[in-house]
């Protein structure tokens, strides 16, 4: 007979909830990303709105992890395991912001005209979704040999990040008078920029979770 | 460790390098290492194989115990952790057909050489048992000095009350009976009877105390004080805890050594370290599913 069936079941439900989450805010990323894309504010309103679900998640998740350390008493990978959750749906929540800003920036850009930095933004956000769904599926199977792998992908996304900034650089020497609108797009930028250092701090609650040991994945 | 500690270490490290592994951490903040000026003696257990009769209990043992810390010995009925303490007190061979091979050094000598004495073992060697078990006919007086009339010369009252005093005022128990020294023990609480019975086992003054599941017919409330206790007196003997209760041995040791039977039923010393890196990351499989309740 398997032992502690129900405190395998309880964090069985838990986890549910993070893979919820990460799909969530996965979802709100490329909702905010093709409102931004086709000026759709509709579609803005509803990666915005999606993040009240996100945020309710981690209350969610965090109180159950709570309620879990106080009647289960989990020592070693179990103990780690709860530690980790607490990090997965800080930088989730977080990551989730970002989705929110992004779409909070598509409803004001739903007027004005095409930019050619939103290439490599759509791809920024891409590598933000591949890497949010590579941790959430990393820390689900305890996967550190992904962990690492999906880490990687952070460089990247600040190649990315410095190739927009220099982009929008040279478009205010060229146009100041687009400078509001080029510090928006660099602002949401640096947010992308976060979302693979949340990713990574994952990664690396992953790495702990597995192995007990804290590393650095990127520096 | 300061914030800013922290940090230098964060920007010190190599790209996808430890920085420190939780047994640094254990290493930096646990109290798994005595202080300079502890009492109690080390023991060592060499190659120990203890036998019922035909059958074998344990097997090839071997472990350090450290003074001026706790160790608790966990593991499932039947891995011959309470076997494992009654051999540091040579009452392991009191049971009829029981019989030991290999060495316990108790501060470098062996008390299974041929010429080991063994009452005088006992006598410096305390041992607290599940059940408090203060002797029913007598008083609080005389329950903790009991020991020292049986094992040593007759003193004058004032010496007896000298340790009386002393012992109860080491188990926290002065103040609740000070002023009923003379009635009798079984009239106490479980969790007094205990603290009666330690302080019973550390009047005659002894360099290890061994305490087979101490409070496990104990409220928490009794808990917590025999908890706090093994702290207080960890500086003064060489502690030795057998729990059920993994909580407790979190909780209340500095070093836990897990113990299993294999599949002949024969106690093997799975691995022992500081607590915190048994509890927080074993490295045997089989105590991370103990400890993690997925095994006995």
């Amino acid at each position: 007979m398997q032992a502690r069936i129900h405190f395998i079941e309880e964090l069985t439900r838990l986890n549910h909830d993070i893979l919820t989450m990460g799909t969530k805010v996965e979802e709100n990323f490329r909702k905010a990303i093709e409102a931004l894309k086709t000026r759709d504010p509709e579609l803005a309103r509803d990666a915005k709105a999606g993040d009240a679900l996100v945020n309710a998640l981690q209350l969610k998740i965090e109180d159950q992890a709570a309620a879990l350390i106080a009647t289960q008493q989990p020592v070693a990978h179990d103990l780690r395991e709860l530690v980790a959750v607490f990090k997965v749906t800080h930088n989730l929540e977080r990551a989730g912001d970002h989705a929110a800003h992004l779409a909070k920036l598509a409803i004001k850009f739903q007027e004005e005209p095409a930019f050619r930095q939103i290439e490599k933004l759509e791809e920024m956000v891409d590598r933000c979704c591949a890497m949010i769904r590579g941790t959430v599926d990393a820390y689900l199977n305890n996967d550190t040999a992904k962990a690492r792998e999906v880490a990687k992908m952070d460089n990247e996304i600040d190649r990315l990040n410095k190739e927009v900034v220099k982009d929008v650089i040279e478009l205010i020497r060229e146009r100041p008078e687009q400078v509001d609108r080029a510090t928006r797009l660099l602002t949401n930028s640096g947010y992308l920029e976060r979302v693979g250092d949340h990713m990574t701090n994952i990664c690396e609650a992953v790495i702990f979770m597995v192995e007990g040991e804290h590393v650095e994945l990127n520096d | 460790m300061s914030p800013n500690d922290g940090q230098a270490m964060r920007s010190a490290a190599p790209e996808g390098q430890i920085m420190r592994s939780l047994s640094d951490v254990v290493q930096e903040r646990g109290p798994s290492l005595p202080a300079a000026n502890v009492a109690g003696k080390g023991v060592q257990i060499r190659k120990l194989n203890a036998y019922y009769g035909a059958h074998q209990a344990l097997e090839d043992i071997d472990f350090d115990i450290n003074p001026g810390v706790v160790t608790a010995i966990i593991g499932p009925s039947g891995c011959g952790k309470s076997t494992m303490i009654r051999c540091i007190n040579r009452m392991h061979e009191v049971v009829k057909g029981a019989t030991v091979k290999g060495s316990v050094l108790v501060d470098g000598r062996d008390i299974y050489a041929s010429d080991a004495n063994p009452t005088r073992i006992r006598r410096n060697i305390g041992m607290v048992f599940q059940k408090p078990n203060p002797f029913p006919t007598r008083s609080i007086y005389e329950n903790v000095i009991t020991g020292l009339r049986l094992n040593m010369k007759r003193k004058p009252k004032r010496e007896y009350d000298e340790v009386v005093e002393k012992s109860l005022r080491a188990v926290a128990l002065w103040d609740e009976v000070k002023d009923k020294l003379h009635a009798s023990g079984t009239a106490l609480s479980g969790g007094q009877q205990q603290r009666l019975c330690i302080a019973r086992a550390i009047a005659i003054e002894p360099e290890i105390l061994l305490l087979d599941e101490p409070a496990s017919a104990l409220d928490p409330t009794a808990t917590m004080k025999i908890e706090d206790l093994l702290f207080e007196l960890k500086t003064r003997y060489t502690i030795v805890l057998v729990t059920h209760n993994m909580q407790q041995a979190a909780r209340a040791s500095d070093i836990t050594a897990f113990f299993l039977a294999d599949e002949r039923h024969i106690g093997h010393l799975v691995e022992s370290g500081p607590t915190r890196q048994i509890f927080m990351t074993p490295t045997d499989k089989r105590t991370e599913d103990y400890i993690s309740g997925r095994l006995g």
